[in-house]
């Protein structure tokens, strides 16, 4: 019990409890560990309520349907409800904004913050559906798998990511 | 698979990995803009340690064939175009698409906004893709290459070898700063504050 209620574990212990996730994902589910097509399968869900001609773009049809893409909706629901009790746990429950954002950018409101969020998340996931692949399926997923492309799109996702935070930011 | 099964796997395996987010400490805003201001390395320790684990399962399910890989197309411009978006995505947000879900469960409002705008970014590529985006994204296609294919090297093989590079790389990382020091004192990946050098010291009686 003790591990579960432990603010952190390293960095290591916590990563490789990730790869192993790979077995049930390769065995069970025949596909790799990812998170951002969950997006498509989500937003287009909601989308199809106002707009029922969505489903007549192939994409999001190839994203509406499936045991995989509703597995994936399922992976990233059970993000939260994990970060939950090991945060409960542990007691390390967060509220607001994390504190990193004085330190970058000096005082702002939480409404500020609030924006930069919706922008970032918006990019992100635009930029990751583009490369057809996130910080997990390309990263943990494709390079485990020893593929060019994700090689190439976690090169340019670190490069353009520490050239933005060392613009945009203060020093932290 | 039926969805419902395939849809309770999910969540399982969500779990799990949520809980290891939260332990790692990766589910921190601070810890990924740090990673990224190449500061402190937390974000990448762990990456690389599931990046290893992942080789290492995958050398063993190819190996003896209980697996097969299932890698994305090579798509030159789509991965760097789209992977330098997402890069300053991330930093904005302070969050991937995947770390992000770990910090509303933890309890950040921020990240809420962050979701939202995650699904809108990809409605806007579901809208925008027949149209916009196709040249861009089948530009220097090259199907589904892998690093093994190309050195001609058997994929178990060049999986241990790579593990073992990448593992050194690790104990370099680890060497130069301890991780317990780079995820700092409240856990946020933050150093502790410095005392203010303007600050009048307290008097004392």
């Amino acid at each position: 019990m003790s591990a579960l209620a432990s603010r952190s574990w390293s960095p290591y212990v916590a990563g490789i409890v990730i790869g192993l996730l790979q077995i049930p994902a390769f065995l069970l589910m025949g596909t790799a560990l990812g998170t951002s097509s969950s997006y498509v399968t989500i937003s287009a869900s909601i989308a199809q309520v106002f707009d029922p001609s969505i489903a007549e773009i192939k994409y999001a049809a190839n994203h509406l349907t499936g045991a995989k893409n509703w597995w994936q909706v399922a992976l990233i629901g059970g993000i939260v409800v994990g970060a939950f009790l090991s945060s409960r746990l542990s007691g390390t429950g967060r509220w607001g904004a994390s504190p990193v954002w004085a330190r970058a950018m000096g005082a702002h409101t939480p409404a500020q913050r609030y924006l930069m969020a919706f922008t970032g998340g918006f990019i992100m996931v635009l930029g990751a559906r583009i490369a057809d692949g996130c910080t997990s399926g390309h990263g943990v997923s494709g390079i485990a798998q020893l593929a060019i492309g994700s090689f190439v799109a976690v090169t340019a996702m670190f490069g353009a990511g520490i050239v933005a935070a060392n613009l945009i930011y203060r020093r932290v | 698979m039926s969805v419902l099964a395939a849809m309770l796997l999910g969540l399982a395996m969500g779990i799990v990995f949520g809980f290891a987010l939260e332990k790692g400490r990766v589910c921190e805003a601070g810890v990924i803009v740090c990673q990224m201001q190449m500061s402190r390395h937390a974000m990448l320790k762990m990456f690389l340690s599931a990046v290893i684990t992942g080789l290492l399962v995958l050398a063993f399910l190819v190996g003896f064939g209980f697996a097969k890989l299932s890698p994305k197309a090579t798509l030159f411009a789509a991965d760097i175009i789209g992977g330098a978006i997402l890069g300053i995505g991330i930093v904005v947000a302070g969050a991937c698409p995947g770390t992000v879900l770990a910090q509303i469960g933890t309890g950040y409002k921020d990240a809420i906004f962050t979701f939202i705008g995650g699904l809108f970014g990809a409605l806007a590529f579901t809208y925008a893709e027949p149209t916009l985006l196709k040249p861009i994204l089948n530009a220097g296609s090259y199907g589904k290459l892998t690093l093994d294919q190309l050195l001609g090297v058997p994929f178990p093989a060049l999986a241990l070898g790579f593990a073992a590079v990448l593992a050194g790389l690790l104990i370099w990382l680890e060497k130069l700063q301890p991780w317990q020091e780079e995820i700092g004192p409240a856990g946020d990946g933050l150093p502790a504050e410095e005392p203010r050098r303007d600050a009048v010291p307290a008097p004392t009686a």
